[in-house]
Parts: structure tokens; C-alpha cells; sequence
């Protein structure tokens, strides 16, 4: 198993250093479970066609230390369900990696990445060979390799298939 | 070369002899902590059973659950879950505390910070166990890992020294040198790495306050924050320990990711202001800004430092009218000890709303602010709706700061009152 090259298009640029990323939501919104009622709310500061220009596949850029603060997993979700198929950012916040890495969002640190793309270029991020591509001008950067555990929680979709594929035998 | 105790520590865990900052490894939590909360306790329960098919923990003794968010409760939607949790409990025979305090700080007390212990939580503040030479690292809901095989996937992390020197000011406390750290090095100086704290002024920093400057570690974007144990940690930890383990600490040679030296003698109170934990400011350029409310309390505060000096600031004094003041000790066993020592008559004589200890004043369950509201807090954080609406504004500082607050209902230098 190995994870497929993504191609899709730039959707959005974070160009905010230590992002938090309940702002796409925003935070009055932060407790609502409904994905659907999410989704309508997500970006809605930020572009109001967001959710009608958006196709699968899509990519969402961030600055550096992106997920700082104390992220909630509702503003992921809602992309997601817009079609959103991951975040490729100059770096990452730990706490915001772990959780959603945990949920199967795609996640690739690529430092250089706001100088390389701008919004609605097409890209594509290849794990194979650890380059994330812009397809309208050109341009390349390195992508900073997953962990094996990261890696395999991806493959599988997230934390529970992850243990499931990969629990010891023994139990705690 | 030599290793950080945090490859030390992993090294052991891992069956490993030596292991470096970036190699994965199969690491064995000593303790799993965690407190009942909706979407982690119970979802972990019902995972455990219906997605691996685990009916009993194997070693129940290497877990802790604390009930302390939801204290007491406010809906019977709240004690049900509490319910599930004390059957769970009961029926794995894990240990299971309850009312005892914010479990960050109880865990401390009751030996599960053992120096050079492994611990993991779901909740990042656990990393104040490192203030006792404890690795204790918040995994969020990847938590879930440790409840279904024994060993949690780790990158084993790099290592970021800070250095302090010099001594701090009267008024002037570790909530102040945790900002200030912020301040000096940014919000991402320790990303995916451990904040190891240590120098010369640490021998006059408290170990309620290092506590402080290791549970908030992750705002320096670290994943933990450690001390190396000296003659203060074990003085409290020898007779506490639950595991006494081989002495751990950072070798002299240890290779570090970065060294930073901070000097604090000229450090002043702070402010961090809204809206994210990285807005550390000198207070000093706040004074006079109108406050309604005062939260001395939370896993990063509270304790009888804190306590002691608001007891000082309030002594003899009232909190402004139309003022909210509310100073919730850490733990019962602090709570015990302040009132021996008369805190809690001075401070409620004084007018501040004191209880039991819970961790609902810190997370906008209860004591919340209404729009167009500030509070001047000792809290985790100052995020929006943090208190409970996100059109008010939180104010972090430090206890004396808060009490200073309470008096004259604005932003005021606690330091003329002590």
C-alpha cells in the first residue's frame, strides 16, 4: 500500500503565521456537530463561494507553525466535506498534526510552499517521490517525509483502521 | 555524545539501550492518564470493546482516570457519563479519582509523576509532570493507542534547552518566565520537540512553578516540557513515586536541537493579550484597562504559591464591586493546606468566590463571560470563547496580577501591593 499522488488545485492560501484554524468555522460555530450545517459556515469569512468553487481534490496552503492554539477538529470536517483533500503548509503545529493526521486528513509540511503556489494553481503532491509539483508554472519543492506510523495512518484512513492493521498481539 | 533525557527515558520504554532524537519506536507508557470527557473517555470505551474486541485491560494498573472536568455536574446528561465512568473504572479495575482535584496536578500528588517515568494523556497539559523529570506527552485522541496494544507509536523527539539566569523580581513569577520564553524565542521555537528547562534561576523557581512553565509548553510549540530532577523534585517525589526507576537526566554532552540562554532578572509582570497565547506583553502597557473578571485557578495556577500571594495583594483589602473574583485551589490537598495557612479566610474576607477544585472554570463551562466582557486570567488560554463567549476577551498573567485586578477592577501593578 502506498499513498497515490494527489492533484487538485489551490483552493485557499493561509498566508498567517501560527493559523488557528477554528477561524474557518469560526469560533461562535466551533460546537456545532452537524457536518452539513459545518460545511455551509466554513470559509464563509474568508471567500463566500468558497464551498460552490471548490471540486474534490482540492488543497488548502498554510503558513508556517499552521494549527497553533488550540484546534478543534470541526473546521477540518467541514473541509473535508466540501472536498477539501488535505493542507500542504510551510510547517505544522504538533498538536493540530496528531489530531488530524488521527482523522486520515492528509498532511505534507513542504517549506517554501507559499512561495511556489498561488491560489487556483494546480498541483501535485507525489509521496513517492517526495515533491510537491505546481503544475501551472512549474515549480517544485521537497516535501518533508512521514513518519512510517504517520505514513500507514494515512494509507489506512486514519487512527482506528491504523491500529487495527497494525495492533501487537498482546494487548495493553 | 551524550543523550536528553527524553531519549533516555524513550530508550528504556522502547526495550531499546540507547536511541536518538528522530528514530520511531514502539514506546511503553508507564501511566496512561486521562480524564472523562465526551468524545474521548467514551468514545475510547466503546472503541476498545466494539472495534478491537478488548474486554479487559491487561495491566490496569498502569492507567488513571480522573474525574475533574464537569465538577460538580450541571445537567444528568454530565453525571451519566460520569456514571459510565466509574462502571468502567470498576470494571477494568483501573484506578479512578474523583474529586480530588485538576488531575494534572493530583497525578503529581499521588506518585505518578516518577521521575524518568513515561506517561501519555490525550490532553498536551500533562506535560507539567515534567516539572518532577516525568516525559509526558498529550496525544490527543492517538491516546486511543495506548488503551488497544501496549506500546504507542513515537518519533522520539529533538530537544530545545533553555537556559535561565538571573533571579526574578518581587511580583514577578514562573507564569511570567513561561511568556516570557514566548516572547523571546516565538511560538515555534519547540515544535515537535521537548522545552528541557533548566540554568542557574531554576534553583529559585518553585516546583509549582515549574509545573507551570512545563504545562504550557506546547504555546512553544513542544510536544512536552521537562526539568531534570534535582534535590527540590526529589524531595517531593522520593516519598510519592509510584515507580522508582533509575536516576535520568539530560547528559552534560546531550545534543540538543537548539540552546537558548534567557536572562530574567529584568523580567517584569506580563500580559498575554488576545486573542492566542503567543501575545506576550509587558503589563506594565496595559494598566488601567477595565476588567469585570478574575479566574485564579486551572492546571497552570492555583496552587499555594499563587494562593499565598493573592492572599498578600487582598489581605485587608476588597475586590472592586461588580467585580467577579474567583480563585478555585488546584487541588484538595492544596485547598487543605490554604486554609490551614488562612488563605481561604483572607481571600474570601476579601470578597473573591472561592470552591472545590475543577477544571470548569478554565474551559468556559461555568464562570462564563458575556459579550463585551475581559477577564484577567491565570487560565490555559485567552482563545476566543475560551470563557464561554467569543465575543469577550481573556487576559493572561500571573496570581498576583490577578488579585491586583480584582482591586481595582482594571489592568494594575500588583507589585505596589506586596
Amino acid at each position: 500500500m502506498s499513498l497515490a499522488t494527489l492533484r487538485g488545485r489551490v483552493a485557499w492560501i493561509f498566508d498567517e503565521e501560527n493559523f488557528d484554524v477554528d477561524q474557518i468555522v469560526g469560533v461562535k460555530n466551533i460546537k456545532i456537530t452537524n457536518v452539513e450545517e459545518l460545511s455551509k459556515l466554513a470559509m464563509r469569512g474568508y471567500d463566500a463561494d468558497f464551498a460552490a468553487s471548490v471540486r474534490p481534490g482540492d488543497v488548502v496552503i498554510g503558513a508556517g507553525n499552521f494549527g497553533y492554539g488550540h484546534p478543534h477538529y470541526p473546521p477540518l470536517r467541514a473541509l473535508r466535506h466540501l472536498g477539501i483533500a488535505g493542507v500542504i503548509a510551510e510547517s505544522f503545529s504538533p498538536g493540530f498534526w496528531r489530531g488530524e493526521i488521527s482523522m486520515g486528513t492528509m498532511l505534507a509540511a513542504c517549506p517554501g510552499v507559499l512561495g511556489l503556489v498561488r491560489r487556483w494553481d494546480e498541483i501535485a503532491l507525489d509521496w513517492q517521490d517526495g515533491m510537491l509539483r505546481n503544475l501551472t508554472t512549474g515549480g517544485a519543492r521537497p516535501i518533508e517525509p512521514l513518519s512510517d506510523a504517520d505514513r500507514t495512518m494515512l494509507e489506512t484512513g486514519g487512527l482506528v483502521p491504523y491500529l487495527k492493521r497494525s495492533r501487537d498481539l498482546t494487548h495493553a | 555524545m551524550g543523550y536528553t533525557l527524553a531519549e533516555k527515558v524513550l530508550a528504556r520504554v522502547s526495550g531499546r539501550d540507547h536511541v536518538r532524537a528522530g528514530e520511531e519506536v514502539m514506546a511503553k507508557p508507564d501511566f496512561v492518564v486521562v480524564y472523562d470527557f465526551p468524545g474521548y473517555t467514551d468514545v475510547i470505551f466503546r472503541q476498545m470493546k466494539e472495534d478491537f474486541g478488548i474486554g479487559l485491560l491487561a495491566e490496569p494498573d498502569r492507567f488513571a482516570v480522573f474525574i475533574d472536568h464537569m465538577v460538580p455536574v450541571a445537567t444528568a446528561a454530565e453525571e451519566q457519563l460520569h456514571i459510565q465512568t466509574r462502571d468502567w473504572c470498576r470494571e477494568q479495575s483501573v484506578p479512578l479519582y474523583e474529586r480530588r482535584g485538576i488531575g494534572h496536578q493530583v497525578s503529581a500528588e499521588l506518585g505518578y509523576a516518577s521521575p524518568g517515568a513515561f506517561v501519555v494523556h490525550f490532553d498536551g497539559h500533562i506535560s507539567q509532570l515534567g516539572a518532577f523529570g516525568t516525559l509526558a506527552i498529550g496525544l490527543r485522541r492517538n491516546v486511543l493507542e495506548a488503551f488497544v496494544r501496549e506500546h504507542v507509536s513515537l518519533k522520539v523527539p529533538h530537544t530545545t534547552r533553555i537556559n535561565l539566569t538571573g533571579a526574578l523580581q518581587k511580583g514577578v513569577m514562573a507564569r511570567d518566565v513561561f511568556h516570557h520564553i514566548v516572547r523571546v524565542l516565538g511560538p515555534s521555537a519547540c515544535r515537535f520537540q521537548v522545552m528541557e528547562v533548566g540554568g542557574p534561576a531554576l534553583a529559585g523557581i518553585s516546583l509549582e512553578g515549574r509545573q507551570v512553565i512545563c504545562g504550557l509548553a506546547m504555546f512553544t510549540g513542544a510536544i512536552t516540557g521537562v526539568v531534570n530532577p534535582d534535590a527540590l523534585s526529589r524531595a517531593y517525589t522520593d516519598p510519592r513515586a509510584r515507580l522508582h526507576l533509575p536516576e535520568v537526566s539530560s547528559d552534560a554532552d546531550a545534543e540538543y536541537a537548539a540552546v537558548h540562554d534567557i536572562e530574567i532578572s529584568a523580567l517584569e509582570p506580563v500580559i498575554v493579550v488576545p486573542p492566542n497565547p503567543a501575545n506576550t506583553r509587558n503589563l506594565m502597557d496595559h494598566v488601567g484597562l477595565p476588567m469585570n473578571a478574575g479566574y485564579l485557578g486551572s492546571c497552570a495556577s492555583g496552587r499555594l504559591e499563587d494562593l499565598r500571594i493573592a492572599a498578600q495583594i487582598l489581605k485587608g483589602r476588597r475586590v472592586r464591586d461588580g467585580f467577579s473574583l474567583h480563585v478555585i485551589p488546584t487541588s484538595q490537598e492544596i485547598m487543605a493546606r490554604a486554609a490551614e495557612e488562612g488563605l481561604i479566610s483572607t481571600l474570601v474576607e476579601a470578597g473573591a468566590f472561592t470552591s472545590s477544585p475543577s477544571c470548569d472554570y478554565c474551559f468556559g463551562r461555568i464562570a462564563v463571560l458575556s459579550g463585551g466582557q475581559r477577564a484577567m486570567s491565570t487560565g490555559t488560554l485567552n482563545v476566543a470563547g475560551r470563557m464561554g463567549n467569543p465575543d469577550s476577551e481573556i487576559y493572561l498573567c500571573n496570581a498576583a496580577a490577578v488579585a491586583a485586578a480584582a482591586i481595582e477592577g482594571c489592568v494594575a501593578d500588583p507589585r505596589k501591593y506586596l
